[in-house]
Formats: C-alpha cells, structure tokens, sequence
C-alpha cells in the first residue's frame, strides 16, 4: 500500500493554475511607507482632504502599535518600506470597452468574465487589478434597480455622504494591526449600496489579483444593505506564482439594517508557495459585518484553500434584536501553508442567533487552526449559538488546532460547541477503494462530503470551482 | 514600575525567613533567583493569554505576611476524614493530628523534615526553575516552600487505605500566605487512593499556594480526590504537575466549592505508552466567588489516552472560568482524547467563560472535545414539579444530577459517599 501512495504522490504535482504574470505597464510608487507615501498615494486618487485625514490619522495610530503575535503561525517579519502600496496598470480606461485587451485576457484566464461572457453568466463583477478597480459590469441594470455597486475610489468621489457615514463604522481605524495599516494606505475595493426594499437583481462579485512584484493589495470593501434588502456578494482571489511572498491585508465592513440580508461569499486561491514554503501571499484580512437592524442577517461563507498565511476571522455583532450571524468555512493547508481562521460572534440584541460551522483539512506539513469567540453579552436574553469545528488530518507532518473562546454573560443564553480531529478512516477508504475508486479520487469524494455542510452554502457556480479547487489543491496529499 | 503591593511584602517576607530556612538543602541561590524573577515580571496582567479571565488586580494591592501563624487545633475536627492522614495547618507540619503509622511499603514525611535532615537528591524538585513570565506563583512557591508532603509508594505496594492530605487554615482574618510543595511518587505497579483537602476551620482571608507534583511510573494507579472547601474569603492558587509513565492509569476528581478565588492549573504529561488520564471536576461560582481552571493535557507517548468531564455552575455574581487544553505531538498515534465541558448559567450577573483546546500534530487520533452554556431543562423541572416536587426542591434536584456524574468514576464506596455528601451538601447552599 505505501508504495502505491507514493507513486501517486510522485505522479502528481500541485498546480497553481492561475500562477502567470501579466505583462503589462504598472505604474507604481516607490517602495516605502511615510506620511508623504499616504498623501501622494491619496493625491493620486484625488481624494478630498478628509480622506486624506483618515488615512493619516490612521497611519500615526498603527505606528504605535505592535505587531500581533497571537496566532497560531510562523511569520518572518514583514519589511514594510520594502513594499510599493500603489501599482496600478498606466492606461487608464474610461469604459469596459476601453480596458486594455491584456488585461481582459487575464480575467478570461482567470475565468472571470469581464465582457460579453458576464451578460450570459449574470453576475455583475467589479475587478481589481493590484491597486485599482479595472471595472465594474452591469452598472446600467444595477443603476435601475438603484443598487450601487462601483469601486470604493468612485464612492469616494461620487458618494461621499454614504462613504462617510458608514466607513470604519464596522471595523474602527484602529481596531487591529492590519486594519489599521490597510486605513492608512488601502487602494481600492468595491463599494455596494442597497437601498431600500430592494432585492439585488443579481449576485454581485469582485475579482481581485495580484500581478505586480514587491507590491502589496489593501483593498477596502463596504456593503451596505438598507432596511428589507437583500444582496448576496462573492469575491474571488488569484495572485502569480512568486518567490517572494507578498503582502494582502484587506478590510470588508458589512452592514445590515433592519430585516436586511447579507451573504457575502469568498473563496480565497491566493498563490499559496510552493512545496517547501517558498514564496506565497500573506493575507491578513478583517472582515466584520454588523447586525445593526432587527432582524437583519449576515452569513460568511468562505472557502480558503490559497495563501502562505492565512489570518482571517470574518465576524458578526449581532446588535439588532432578533438577528442572525452565520459562519460557515472550509480551510485547507497543503505543504508549509498555515491557516489561523474562524469567527466572531457578539449577541448584543435580544434573540440573537448565531451558528458556525467550520471545516479543517490540513495535509503535508500544513497547519490550521479554528479560533473562535461566541460572547453573549448581558443584554442579549434568549441568545443561541451552535458552533460544530471538525479537522481532518491528512498526512503524519501536517497539525490541526482548535482554539474556541465561549464568554457567556446572560443566563437564558444556550451556548453549544462541539469539535472533532481525526484522520481519513480506513474503513471509509477501504470501502471507495473496493468498489472501485482510485485512492485519490477516493479521498477527494470523502473530502467532499466532509465539506458539504459548507459546500451548500455557496452559490452554484462558485461550489463548483471550490470543489475543484479543492481537488487541485490536494493533489499529492495522500500518502 | 514598582512591583505591586503583594509582591514587594512578600519580599519583605522572604529577607524575615532565617537564614536556616533559606538556605536549608543548598537552595538559597535557586530561591532567591526565583523570587528575583517574580519580581521582575511582575504579576500576569489582563494581556497574558492564560490569565485573560481571571484578573489579579484586585489581588495585587493586598499584602500577605508570609509568615504563618501558629493554631490550635481540635482534632475532632477533622473527625470527618479518618487516616491515615497529613495534616498542615497555616502551611506548618501538624504532627498530633497526622497519622502516618503502619502503610507498609509507604515512606510519608513532611517537607520540612526533609528539609532539615535529608540532602538534597531528596528535594531536588524545589530546585526546578520556572521560565514563563506568567509562572509567578509557582515562582513563589519556589521561593517560600518550607512545607508540604513527600510521599513515595514502593513497587508493586497496593495501599488499600485512603491517604489524606489535610490543608487546613486556621489564622482567621490575618492576611497570611501559605507556600505548601508537595512531591508524590508511585513506583512500578504501585496503587493508592489519595485524597486531598483545602479547608478552613475559621473564617478565612489568606492566600495558599499550594503546587504538587505527581509521578506515577509503569502500570501505577492513583485515584485521587481533590476537595478544595475554602472559605469565602480566601485565595486559593493550586498547580499540580503530572507526570505519565506507561501504562500508568491516573484518576482524579476535582471538587472546586470554595474560596473568593480560585485558580488551579492541572498539566498532566502521558509520557509513557498507553498511560491514561480520566479528570473530572466541578467548579462551582456562587456569591461573589470567581472559579478558575485550566487544563494543559500532554499527549507526548503512544497510545495514550485521556476523557476529561467538567461541569460547571455559576450563580449569582460568580464567575466560573474552565480552560480544557489537550495537545497531541508528533508520533503520539493511536492516542484518545475527550472533553467534555457543560456549565450551567443560573443568573443575570453570573458569567461563565469556557475554552476547550485541541492542538494535534498527530494523525492517527481521535480527538473531540464539547462545551456547552445553559440552564436546567424547562421540561424536566416540568416533569418533577407535576409529580408534586416543590420548584426550589426540583432545582436543587437537577442541580446535583448535573454535576453528580462526575463523582461515578470514584472506585472506593465510603470515599465517594463521604465526596458526595459534601457535594451535595454544598449545592444545597446555592440559590439555584
């Protein structure tokens, strides 16, 4: 049996599929990070002077603070002035139509349909190619049904009551590390506004990649769904296959007004390194959505099967009286990847509901950790969680951690949490095997149903490509 | 920064011991070292990671004199715990209410005698340096210890009897700190029932810090109850350090009913294949009373095996703290790991915090862990209440069944009855 695991090890090797580079003009600003960086980089986007406050007033707070080393992750120190926090491609279109073809070409391989595909697969995307958004789809139709879905820089100009109210009203400028450092010198991201009543006509997404070298990506996005609307988000990320590992720290603020749904979407393909760690994308994200409204419902649902790092806990303060926070993930750690990913869940308000629902799957020497709070406060009477963390282990090398914090503060609050680790059984292999499946289809179709809990959260197109990616990805892992 | 209140008296403390003291066995350097580092780490603030819920603010502006005061005990005091037994009363030796006679195969003595006659191969545990700046009270442990029990079972010796280890405090309100070490060997095959107790014969505000270290080797089995009844007032900070060799079987109950607050750390290494561990333990917040445990459970040898079921209760302004930590290293296969911990949360200003942990770097394992926050089931005190079960009556019922279970794995009848009693007697007192 060791044998055969091990001529499918060597018979098959990782692909990173959407590891090319595009050529094509950038312009960058030089590396480093100075208050004069900040205000070129806002002068640049010709950002109004408040903007430029906020980032600055942000910049001075992350000078102060240190560097968080909680988690459960070997990081190499991050030289901040080595990297560029502007690049951007040169020719700037005006339209869809006048985006450079190369730069369509690169969605198209990435399978993202920019152009004319997008009218037949009807989901408005907004792309974002290392600093800036190169394009929003539908903005016509979106415009009719009153939605607002464009870059955060457009917002800026375009909307900047909205941007005001509702910016670093979710996560505060100086809420972590990364969030601070993304205030000062984030580039773009997308912006969605939905009014009123209003069920969003279709699914929005947002394409993000990494293409220049020594840069970093900080983008920015906010939601916000007013009173009774609804809008479901997806967002998809895909970097080239470097050496050097590159940084990403994103922020997603989230909010839901009365009887207002969220469903935000991720899976997260950063270029995860190579076999023995080299290279791969330090992602440091803080995405939080806030319950504001009664009501209201917000539900993550991520697949992580990319990046080097992964740091990474999408979270729900359930302020609004009888709302719902939902947490559903799948994160995989292949080769010298690590994973330190879950969830926050706050009851604030009265009948709140929260449940989560996370998949480990570590193999080669990857390491994930599950770290989560549930925190009932003394105001969230009748308060309900249910939190189910299972990791399975694929390999000898390879480690998987839970780490869940339960603060409960109200006693009419059920709180439950379960986790199990344990390995592929024998028996479920021995079983595919006999009847005739090949080991490693064997475990995917085990993998698969061991992330069907989460599977099924996702809208249909992008379950498909996560179950690929996921398939992909472990290739080589048995063994 | 000055170093806090409780620090700097207890400094003040440690140049009042006699030189004799100090030095006894060689070991001033290792006790003035570990008292410099306490010092200069100070007491583990809201950022350390294992205090984050148990905060030591309001500890550190008291001063405790370290010396102990002398007391006087009846012994019909302790009618209750028959021998043989140890007794320590304000961390001192109590010889005319120990009885240590007659267990064959059994060398039980006190530390301080030990101290004064023996060299020091038989105390070389209190020279073990603690790193972590968080480690400040086994730092002072190390540092003060004077007293405690060392108790070596001999190869294959079954002891049929129960051994008590009685801490009683008897200084009143005096703010006195007790440093109590004790060191607890089993050989090859060894068997013995230990049961030990935290209690307070008057009304108490001292604080007792109290670290045991436990060995059991090859196929040794020790049952071992901890009963930890303080008063109110008092602080009771608790360490026990274990040590697995294989096939060793290790079963401890853990009753936390006592004192204002309590933090016990129970790290138990399986070092030796196929030992298990089977923990179990109440922690009980009622009143003002803020309850802490945590548990670090090493999986470090094949094989191994642990099941760990924890209950806890908090009620009205209590806190109860539970930190359930299993780590399974590299090459430790074949290992079992389970850990349940439920908790009842009986009032608005209670608080219960819980963190079950796994960290698994292993992969022929089976490990789960289940943690749950609630209240008594709505239907069952329906159910008591129809057949006439008076609603106070129902929920002290359901209360004691809750936290019942964990007295099932106690093999001796009279002890578990004597443990259940006190149990029982205790939760009767809880407005639940």
């Amino acid at each position: 049996m060791a044998t055969e695991h091990n001529d499918i090890e060597t018979a098959l090797n990782r692909r990173y599929e959407a590891g090319f580079v595009t050529d094509i003009e950038t312009e960058y600003l030089p590396p480093g990070l100075s208050e004069d960086v900040i205000r070129e980089l806002s002068a640049k986007k010709h950002e109004p002077q408040w903007m430029t406050d906020w980032r600055l007033k942000a910049y001075r707070h992350w000078l102060t603070m240190p560097v968080p080393e909680w988690a459960k992750l070997k990081i190499g120190p991050i030289d901040f002035q080595a990297i560029s926090y502007y690049a951007a491609p040169k020719a700037r279109p005006k339209s869809l139509a006048e985006v450079d073809p190369k730069l369509l070409e690169t969605y198209d391989k990435l399978g993202v349909p920019l152009h004319e595909r997008a009218k037949l697969a009807g989901v408005a995307v907004d792309a974002v190619f290392d600093s800036v958004s190169v394009g929003t789809t539908f903005r016509k139709e979106l415009a009719e049904a009153g939605v607002i879905f464009c870059s955060l820089s457009e917002a800026i100009q375009e909307h900047p009551e909205l941007v005001q109210k509702y910016l670093s009203s979710v996560v505060p400028i100086g809420d972590n590390y990364f969030a601070a450092l993304n205030c000062a010198v984030f580039s773009d991201g997308s912006f969605v506004f939905i009014p009123k009543g209003v069920r969003c006509p279709m699914e929005l997404s947002t394409y993000f990649r990494i293409n220049a070298v020594n840069t970093g990506q900080f983008e920015r996005t906010l939601i916000i769904a007013e009173e009774g609307s609804y809008v479901s988000y997806l967002e998809g990320c895909t970097a080239p296959q470097r050496d050097e590992n590159q940084l990403h720290a994103a922020v997603v603020e989230l909010v839901a007004l009365d009887d207002a749904q969220i469903k935000y979407s991720t899976v997260q393909n950063w270029y995860p390194g190579d076999e023995n760690g080299v290279g791969g994308i330090y992602n440091f994200v803080t995405k939080r959505g806030d319950c504001r409204g009664a009501r209201s419902k917000i539900s993550w649902t991520q697949v992580e099967t990319g990046s080097a790092i992964t740091w990474k806990y999408p979270s729900c303060v359930l302020r609004g009286d009888d709302s719902t926070g939902e947490f559903y993930s799948v994160a995989l750690t292949h080769h010298a990847q690590q994973a330190d990913t879950g969830t926050k869940m706050i009851h604030i308000g009265r009948n709140t509901k929260s449940k989560i629902i996370s998949k480990g799957i570590s193999a080669g020497r990857g390491q994930n950790s599950y770290r989560g709070l549930v925190k009932v406060e003394k105001s969230a009477s009748g308060a309900r969680n249910y939190t189910q963390c299972d990791s399975l282990l694929i390999g000898k090398k390879c480690g998987a951690h839970t780490f869940p914090y339960i603060e409960v503060k109200h006693p009419s609050a059920i709180v439950e949490h379960e986790a199990t680790t344990s390995k592929i059984s024998d028996d479920q292999l021995f079983y595919c095997r006999s009847r005739g499946l090949g080991e490693e289809d064997a475990v995917s179709m085990i993998v698969d149903g061991f992330c069907k809990q989460v599977f099924k959260e996702l809208p249909m197109e992008f379950a498909v490509e996560a179950k690929k990616l996921l398939e992909v990805s472990l290739e080589g892992a048995v063994g | 920064m000055s170093a806090p209140l409780l620090l700097q008296e207890l400094e003040r403390g440690f140049a009042a011991l006699s030189g004799r003291q100090r030095d006894a066995a060689g070991l001033g350097a290792a006790r003035r070292e570990q008292l410099a580092a306490a010092l200069a780490d100070g007491l583990p603030g809201a950022r350390a990671e294992r205090w984050r819920h148990t905060s030591l603010r309001a500890l550190e502006r008291r001063a405790f004199s370290p010396l102990p005061a002398s007391a006087d005990i009846d012994a019909a005091t302790l009618a209750a715990i028959p021998g043989p037994r140890i007794v320590f009363v304000n961390g001192v030796f109590a010889a005319a209410l120990s009885q240590l006679d007659g267990i064959d195969g059994v060398v039980a003595m006190p530390l301080s005698s030990a101290l004064e006659t023996g060299t020091a191969r038989d105390v070389d545990f209190l020279a073990r340096r603690f790193e972590a700046a968080d480690e400040t009270f086994a730092r002072l442990n190390a540092a003060f210890a004077l007293d405690g029990l060392l108790l070596q079972v001999g190869a294959g010796v079954q002891v049929a009897e129960p051994l008590a280890l009685v801490m009683l405090g008897a200084a009143g309100d005096a703010e006195h700190a007790v440093h109590l070490r004790h060191c607890i060997q089993l050989g090859d095959g060894a068997r013995l029932t230990l049961c030990e107790y935290q209690l307070a014969a008057t009304p108490q505000a001292h604080l007792v810090n109290s670290l045991m270290h436990l060995h059991l080797r090859s196929g040794a089995r020790l049952d071992h109850v901890r009963v930890q009844a303080e008063d109110a007032g008092a602080t009771v900070l608790a360490r026990s350090d274990v040590v697995l060799g294989s096939a060793a079987d290790y079963r401890r109950i853990d009753l936390e009913i006592g004192a204002n607050l309590s933090r016990h750390e129970l790290n138990v290494a399986l070092q030796g294949k196929a030992a298990r561990l089977s923990a179990s333990g109440v922690l009980l917040a009622d009143g003002r009373r803020h309850v802490d445990t945590r548990l670090q459970i090493d999986h470090i040898a094949r094989d191994t095996a642990c099941e760990l079921t924890w209950r806890g209760l908090a009620a009205d302004r209590g806190r109860a703290v539970f930190h359930g930590g299993i780590a399974i290293r590299a090459g430790a296969d074949g290992t079992a790991a389970q850990l349940s911990n439920k908790n009842l949360l009986l009032s608005a200003n209670a608080e219960i915090d819980t963190q079950p942990v796994l960290e698994i770097h292993a992969d022929e394992v089976q490990a789960s862990h289940g943690a749950t926050v609630g209240q008594l089931d709505e239907a069952a005190l329906f159910y008591l209440r129809s057949r006439g079960v008076p609603e106070q009556a129902a929920r002290t019922l359901l209360t004691l069944a809750f936290c019942r279970v964990v007295l099932d794995g106690i093999g001796n009848e009279s002890l578990r009855e004597r443990t259940d009693a006190l149990l029982s007697a205790r939760l009767l007192q809880v407005a639940a």
